[in-house]
C-alpha cells in the first residue's frame, strides 16, 4: 500500500534520516519508536512531504508521493500533529470541516455532502457534541480529537501520526488510540511513538530507528526485546507479556549500568522469590547472569525468564538429578561470583548448596537480607552444609548495598588475576 | 465566548454596512460648512446622468454652485478616499494577522510603512515633493519585497524569520528617515505632517489610484478560505493542501500592495489596521470569508468618522492622531474584558 524505499532526508543538506526502508499493508497500524533524535518525526516529516527528500522515494499504491499535487497529497494523507496552536477562535465544526478543503476547488461552496462528512468525522471521534464549541476552550484530549475529525475529513488513505498522544492523560491516549486503530481497513496508520507499551499494544508492527536508520523492524514482539532496548536506548528493561492482550510489555529498571560490574559472570542460586529482585538490580548493572536450579513455578524463574537470564530448571517436586547437578557445576566454574540467597531449603534443592565445595566458596556471596536466617526444612537436618559453607570463609552480607560492594570487589581481584 | 451564529454575523454585515452609506452621506453634509441635503440632489438628476456618462459638464445642473463645489470638487473625493484607505488598511491588517497568527500584527509590520516613509521623507527632500504618492508607494512595495528576499531561504520563508526581518528593516528605513528629518530643515515641517497621516490633499487622481484597494479586497476574499487554514499554521496548511510558499507570496503581495496604496495616498495612518480586524474578530468571529468584509467596512467606516471629525471640527489636524487616540484606549478596554473572560 504504502512503500517507503531507500529513504534519505535532513535539514540543510545534512541527512537526519538515510536508507529508510519498509511498507505498510492496507489498514495495518505501524508504530515508530527510537530514541530522541533517531530520527523519528524526520522521517514522517519526510513521508508527509513536509521536508524534501534527499533520496529514495515514498510510493502510494505504486504512485510516488513526490508526484502528488499539494491538494492530492492532503486528500491521501492526513496528519495529525503532537500538538495544533490554536490562535483563533474557530468552531470545531469549521476545524472539522477544514480537513475538506483539499476536496474543494476555490469557487465551490462546502456541500450537504462535505456536512455529512464533517458530521460522521465528529461522531467516530466523539466530538460531535462539542460541534459549536470553540476550540479555544475546550480541553487538550478533546482538541485532539477534533484534530483528528479533521484528517478524517480529508478521508485519506494514510494517518500519520506524530506523537498525537504524548501531552494527554493515559485514558485519552488509549481512547485516541482506540479511535485511530479502529479506523478500519480503508485507513493505513502510521504513528511515531514515544511510549513503547502504547506501541506494542496497538501497532500490528513496530519500527526501531536509531541514529537515523531503522534497526529492527517486526511485530512488537520481535521487536521490544531487552537486548533491543539496551542496544536502542540504553536502558535495562523487563519485558513481559501482558496477560490480557498478549502483547509485550515493558517496564524499564532504574538502575543504571555500573562499569565495575558490566559484563561480570554472576551465578544466582536462589529459590523461592529470594533472588528476583537481585535478579533485576544485577542484570541493570549489566552483569551476565545465570540461574538455578529453579522450578518453573518459581518467581524467581519467571523474573529470570522475564529479564532473558539462562536458568538450569528442574520440573517441580522433582529431585536434582546428577546430569542437572553437572550442568550447575559447569556454571558455577564459569562465574566470577555466586550468590546464594537465604531460600527456605528442603529435600528438593539442597544438591544447590551442595555442589558449592571449598573451591567454590571462595567466589561465593551468601546473602541474608535483615540478617534473616535459611528456613531449614530438610527432614535431617542437613543445613550443616551451610554451617561448613560458612566456615570455609564465604562472605556473608545482609543488604542490597554491602552485597553490590563485596561482589564488585570480588569482581575486581578476579579481573586482576 | 458565546457561540457566534450565522445570524449574527449576517446581522453585524448588515448593521455595518447601513452605518458605512449614513455616514457617507452625513460626511459629505458635514464641514466647516455644513451643506444641507437637499444641496446634494441635482436639479434634474436624470439629465445630469446622461451628460456625466457623455463627458459634458454636470455642475450645470446644481442650484447652489458653492454648495455643489465643496461636496462634489472637495469633500467626495476625500470621503470616497477615506472610506477606501480604511477599508484597505483593514483588510491588510486582517491578512497579516492570519499570516502570522497573531492579533498583534498589522499592515505595517513588515516595514511597508517606513519604507513608504523613506519614499515620501526622499522626495520631499530633495525634490520639493514631487510625485510625492509614487515615491511612498514605491517605498512602501519596495521595502516589503525587500524583506521577503531577505527572510526566504531555498524558497521557503518562514513567518518568524519575515516578522523578524520586517522589524530589521522597519528600524533601518526609520534611522534614514530620521536622519532626512534631521537634515530637512524647512521641509521638516513637512515630513512630520506627512507622517502623521491625513487626507487634506486628497483630489479626484488619488480616488483613480485608491480603487486598486477594492480589488485588492476581492482578491483576498477569494483566497479567504485559504487563509482560514494557513491561520491555524503552516504544517497544518500544508497538510490540508494549500501551497503554503505560493499562498504566503500572493497574501504579502497583496497585503502590501493594498498598505502601500493606502500609505501614499494618506501616509502612515495608525492602529485601524490592527483595531479593526481584531474587534471584528471578536464580532463575527475569525473565518476570514466573513471577516474580510467586516473589517473592510469597519475600516472604512472608523477612517471616514475620524476624518470627518477632524476636518469639522478640529481644523484638519492630521488624522492619524485621532485614530491612535480614540483607537489605543478602546482596544485596552477590549484586552482588559478579555482578561476578565
Amino acid at each position: 500500500m504504502i512503500d517507503v524505499e531507500d529513504l534519505c532526508a535532513g535539514y540543510g543538506g545534512k541527512d537526519i534520516i538515510s536508507e529508510i526502508t519498509f511498507s505498510a499493508g492496507k489498514g495495518g497500524f505501524i508504530g515508530i519508536i527510537g530514541p530522541n533524535g533517531s530520527g523519528k518525526t524526520t522521517l514522517l516529516k519526510a513521508i508527509s512531504r513536509v521536508l524534501d527528500i534527499s533520496g529514495g522515494v515514498v510510493t502510494l499504491e505504486g504512485r510516488a508521493l513526490s508526484d502528488f499535487g499539494q491538494k492530492e497529497l492532503a486528500r491521501t494523507v492526513g496528519v495529525v500533529p503532537q500538538e495544533t496552536a490554536m490562535n483563533f477562535s474557530y468552531t470545531v465544526a469549521d476545524i472539522v470541516m477544514m480537513g475538506r478543503f483539499p476536496h474543494k476547488e476555490r469557487f465551490v461552496k462546502e456541500d450537504t455532502e462535505d456536512y455529512r462528512i464533517v458530521r460522521e468525522a465528529m461522531e467516530v471521534t466523539n466530538v460531535a457534541h462539542l460541534a459549536d464549541r470553540l476550540v479555544t476552550d475546550i480541553s487538550g484530549g478533546e482538541r485532539q480529537r477534533v484534530i483528528i475529525a479533521r484528517a478524517l475529513a480529508q478521508q485519506p488513505k494514510v494517518i500519520l501520526l506524530d506523537e498525537a498522544t504524548a501531552h494527554l492523560d493515559i485514558n485519552h491516549q488509549v481512547e485516541i488510540l482506540s479511535i485511530v486503530r479502529d479506523l478500519g481497513e480503508s485507513v493505513t496508520k502510521i504513528g511515531v511513538f514515544h511510549d513503547l507499551n502504547l506501541a506494542a499494544e496497538f501497532c500490528d508492527r513496530i519500527v526501531l530507528m536509531m541514529e537515523g536508520r531503522i534497526r529492527a523492524i517486526g511485530t512488537p514482539a520481535e521487536v521490544l526485546t531487552m537486548e533491543r532496548l539496551r542496544d536502542g536506548y540504553g536502558i535495562t528493561a523487563m519485558v513481559q507479556t501482558n496477560p490480557v492482550t498478549g502483547r509485550p510489555l515493558v517496564t524499564p529498571l532504574s538502575e543504571g549500568v555500573s562499569p565495575a560490574l558490566c559484563g561480570a559472570r554472576i551465578h544466582l542460586i536462589s529459590g523461592g522469590g529470594t533472588g528476583a529482585g537481585l535478579m533485576y538490580m544485577l542484570a541493570a548493572a549489566g552483569c551476565i547472569l545465570t540461574a538455578g536450579v529453579l522450578s518453573p513455578m518459581d518467581s524467581d524463574y519467571m523474573a529470570a525468564s522475564r529479564l532473558g537470564i539462562p536458568c538450569i530448571t528442574v520440573p517441580a517436586f522433582a529431585p536434582i538429578t546428577p546430569a542437572v547437578c553437572d550442568a550447575l557445576g559447569a556454571y558455577l566454574d564459569e562465574a566470577d561470583v555466586v550468590i546464594l540467597t537465604a531460600m527456605p531449603v528442603g529435600e528438593g534443592n539442597l544438591p544447590n548448596i551442595r555442589a558449592l565445595t571449598r573451591a567454590r566458596c571462595s567466589r561465593l556471596v551468601l546473602y541474608v537480607p535483615g540478617g534473616e536466617e535459611f528456613t531449614d526444612c530438610t527432614p535431617a537436618g542437613d543445613c550443616s552444609y551451610l554451617a561448613k559453607i560458612r566456615a570455609a570463609g564465604c562472605r556473608v552480607v545482609s543488604s542490597r548495598n554491602a552485597l553490590y560492594k563485596e561482589v564488585e570487589k570480588l569482581v575486581h581481584t578476579r579481573n586482576k588475576a | 465566548m458565546p457561540e457566534i451564529s450565522r445570524a449574527r454575523t449576517a446581522s453585524a454585515i448588515t448593521i455595518l454596512a447601513v452605518a458605512l452609506v449614513c455616514a457617507f452621506v452625513l460626511a459629505l453634509s458635514l464641514g466647516p460648512t455644513t451643506v444641507p441635503f437637499a444641496a446634494f440632489i441635482p436639479d434634474d438628476p436624470l439629465g445630469m446622468l446622461a451628460a456625466l456618462f457623455s463627458g459634458g459638464n454636470v455642475a450645470g445642473f446644481f442650484s447652489d454652485q458653492t454648495s455643489y463645489l465643496i461636496v462634489y470638487s472637495i469633500r467626495l473625493p476625500r470621503v470616497i478616499a477615506a472610506i477606501l484607505v480604511g477599508a484597505g488598511l483593514a483588510a491588510a491588517g486582517t491578512a497579516m494577522q492570519g499570516l502570522f497568527r497573531n492579533s498583534m500584527a498589522d499592515p505595517y509590520i513588515i516595514g511597508t510603512s517606513s519604507g513608504g516613509a523613506f519614499g515620501a521623507a526622499v522626495t520631499i527632500v530633495f525634490m520639493g515633493g514631487l510625485f510625492l504618492p509614487v515615491f511612498a508607494f514605491i517605498g512602501a512595495i519596495g521595502s516589503t519585497f525587500l524583506v521577503y528576499a531577505i527572510a526566504t531561504r531555498n524558497g521557503r520563508a518562514p513567518v518568524e524569520t519575515l516578522l523578524l526581518t520586517g522589524v530589521a528593516i522597519s528600524m533601518f528605513f526609520s534611522s534614514i528617515l530620521s536622519f532626512l528629518m534631521y537634515s530637512a530643515g524647512n521641509s521638516l515641517h513637512q515630513i512630520v505632517f506627512w507622517l502623521m497621516g491625513g487626507f487634506w490633499n486628497v483630489s479626484w487622481d488619488d480616488v483613480w489610484l485608491a480603487l486598486l484597494i477594492p480589488v485588492g479586497g476581492i482578491i483576498l476574499f477569494v483566497l479567504a478560505r485559504d487563509l482560514n487554514v494557513l491561520s491555524l499554521g503552516e504544517e497544518d496548511a500544508l497538510h490540508l493542501g494549500v501551497n503554503v510558499e505560493q499562498f504566503k507570496r500572493i497574501l504579502l503581495f497583496v497585503a502590501s500592495g493594498l498598505t502601500a496604496v493606502a500609505v501614499s495616498i494618506a501616509g502612515s495612518i495608525g492602529f485601524i489596521g490592527l483595531i479593526t480586524p481584531h474587534v471584528m474578530r471578536l464580532l463575527v468571529g475569525p473565518d476570514h470569508r466573513i471577516l474580510f468584509p467586516a473589517a473592510m467596512l469597519a475600516g472604512g467606516l472608523f477612517l471616514l468618522a475620524a476624518d470627518t471629525i477632524v476636518r469639522s471640527f478640529l481644523g484638519e489636524m492630521p488624522v492619524g492622531v485621532i485614530t491612535s487616540f480614540v483607537g489605543a484606549p478602546f482596544f485596552i478596554m477590549l484586552l482588559r474584558r478579555r482578561m476578565r473572560a
